[in-house]
């Protein structure tokens, strides 16, 4: 029968996979060790706005891929993340770390009331509620603006703006970027530790469907609510990166619009695939940047994001990264033809 | 023990149900009557995803009102669909496992009593094999391991045997044979083939327009002339 020959596959992969991991590991650590040094201070700025975005796809890959649930409230959440940690590095003075962590926090609180609908809605009715929730977000912050040092509660300095404090071990730029990848990493843990464990296994449940999760014992609200949380979580820690990165953050920088490009990229990036989210970190910041250095306007980005949506939603429904492995896969299987065809 | 007093499901004009009453004590309990009978109603009000209008289940002395729908799994009421709910990017293993995280398991090792449940239903060999990658039979039998793992008190099929293969059918007999036995629990089994009823059942249930019109032993039962009447319409219905 055919899938005797499947049986093999699982084990053979879990003997060749340690070798490959620890190779992938090295090189990446060497890369981050010697990369930030070669890189212009343009483009160091860039490739940390990437990671904080990578982070951002992040939170929005694992609610639409595992649990089936759209947000495009996410972009909003960076931009509450990023005033928490602003507010709480100046105001108490407090380490980058704690802020960062508060970051997450409160945007994870943030993130569980924007789920709030979820329990009743979905589809196209919870993206539109989630949207919603978007704008008063950006209601909110271009009406307040961003802490700058000042005092009271909004910390709205009116003379001079103070940069956010970086972190002690990372006061550079290249450092920021090593640090910021180094963050990225965590959350990428963070995430597969949810999805290979309880959670995961309840939330792929909860998509086969209803039924199939309440029978199993499932409690779809909690794990829901904690699909959402967790999700605002890392969009709160991207703002964090972000406002660190930038020193500062724009009260204008977190339109609804965003959270759309943000959900959008992240479909073309590949919401199943774990490069997924840094290609779509990578479309976001260092493609406009990458137009901008050959003098061309960058808002063409937009309409290349545009095709490159419609391309993914009617032909390649697990995005680029779905496509790379597609095409990593047939390189291996020729490869492979080769090798047995030889000696 | 499933008591059922007067029971009525009422979905808008249609009765699913129609005050039930019944008990069923035996170990391995048959529910059959034609399509729209109410049989899968009957099924989902002991799970919880259809509310009575009027009436009141218990199981082992319990009343089920009292049971949130997302623990009566934990409580041991367990079910497998008429259509199949496996989860396609799980592993057999983990569509086990995600049973697992919700239900008792007496501190045993989940690895261990994952591998049981395989064994159990035939699928031994298949625990790396993704949900997506299993056939309809071994499908059904992935979610026969599912109802019956952790401490089950009763398992409930909802057309296991229907669209299988004559040795499927004998494999899935053995399997129903031996799951009381095997893990403690009261079977519940709706089908439509006759044959699979009487040499897994001690006792049935006939169900029509909602009502019950016999239980009793399945030989019995199944030979009185009201329920062949019934059964008439009901295999023409399933051929
Ligand atoms: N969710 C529902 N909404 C409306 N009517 C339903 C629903 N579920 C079942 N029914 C009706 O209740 C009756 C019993 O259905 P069901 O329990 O599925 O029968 P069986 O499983 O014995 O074939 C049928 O008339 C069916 O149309
Ligand atoms: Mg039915």
């Amino acid at each position: 029968m055919t899938d005797q020959s499947l049986e093999g596959v699982p084990s053979i992969r879990a003997v060749r996979f340690p070798l490959r991991w620890g190779v992938l590991c090295a090189a990446a650590l060497i890369a981050l060790y010697v990369i930030p040094d070669a890189l212009s201070n343009y483009w160091l700025r860039t490739f940390i706005s990437a990671a904080a975005l990578t982070i951002a796809s992040l939170s929005v890959g694992p609610l639409f891929a595992q649990v089936g649930m759209v947000s495009l409230a996410q972009f909003g959440l960076l931009g509450v993340g990023g005033w928490f940690a602003l507010r709480i590095s100046h105001g108490l003075g407090a380490p980058f770390e704690i802020a960062l962590l508060c970051a997450g926090l409160s945007a994870a609180l943030v993130g569980l009331i924007v789920g709030l609908p979820a329990l009743r809605m979905r589809g196209l009715y919870l993206a539109i509620i989630t949207l919603m929730m978007a704008g008063a977000i950006q209601v909110l912050i271009s009406a307040f603006g961003f802490p700058d040092g000042g005092p009271g509660i909004l910390g709205k300095s009116t003379g001079a703006r103070l940069m956010m404090a970086r972190p002690f071990v990372a006061q550079s730029d290249q450092a920021y970027l090593r640090y910021a990848v180094v963050v990225t990493v965590f959350c990428y843990l963070l995430v597969l530790a949810h999805v290979r464990g309880r959670p995961g296994r309840a939330w792929a449940m909860i998509r086969r469907s209803e039924v199939c999760a309440l029978a199993g014992g499932v409690d779809i609200v909690a794990y829901k609510v904690w699909a959402f949380a967790l999700a605002g979580f890392l969009a709160g820690v991207a703002g964090a990166v972000l406002a660190g990165g930038v020193g500062q953050l724009d009260g204008s920088a977190f339109p609804a619009s965003q959270s759309i490009m943000l959900f959008a990229l992240t479909i073309v990036g590949g919401a199943y695939s774990w490069f997924g989210p840094i290609i779509a970190g990578l479309m976001l910041r260092a493609f406009p940047a990458l137009l901008n250095d050959f003098r061309v306007d960058g808002n063409i980005a937009t309409m290349v994001f545009g095709i490159g949506l419609l391309h993914a939603l009617i032909t390649a429904p697990h995005g680029i990264a779905g496509q790379l492995s597609d095409l990593a896969g047939r390189l291996r299987r020729v490869l492979g033809r080769e090798r047995k065809a030889g000696p | 023990m499933i008591e059922i007093d007067d029971l009525t499901v009422q979905f808008g004009g249609v009765r699913g149900l129609s005050e039930l009453t019944a008990r069923l004590p035996e170990s391995v309990t048959g529910l059959v009557g034609p399509n729209g009978a109410g049989k899968t109603t009957l099924i989902n009000v002991l799970s919880g995803f259809v509310r009575p209008t009027a009436g009141r289940v218990s199981i082992d002395g319990q009343d089920l009102k009292d049971i949130a729908i997302h623990k009566r799994a934990g409580f041991g009421i367990r079910r497998t669909f008429q259509n199949e709910q496996v989860v396609e990017n799980l592993t057999a293993a983990d569509n086990i496992r995600a049973i697992l995280d919700n239900v008792p398991i007496d501190g045993r090792p989940r690895t261990a009593l994952i591998e049981q449940a395989l064994e159990f239903v035939g699928l031994a060999a298949k625990g790396n094999v993704l949900g997506r990658d299993l056939n309809a039979y071994q499908r059904r039998m992935l979610e026969i391991a599912r109802a019956m793992v952790g401490r089950p008190r009763l398992v409930m099929m909802d057309e296991p045997g229907a669209g299988l293969a004559q040795h499927e059918s004998e494999h899935l007999r053995d399997v129903i044979r031996q799951l009381h036995g095997h893990c403690g629990a009261q079977v519940l089994l709706v089908d439509h083939d006759v044959d699979l009823i009487s040499a897994t059942c001690m006792a049935t249930l006939v169900l029509d327009f909602g009502s019950a019109i016999a239980y009793g032993p399945t030989a019995s039962v199944l030979a009185e002339p009201k329920v062949r009447e019934a059964y008439l319409g009901m295999l023409e219905d399933a051929t």
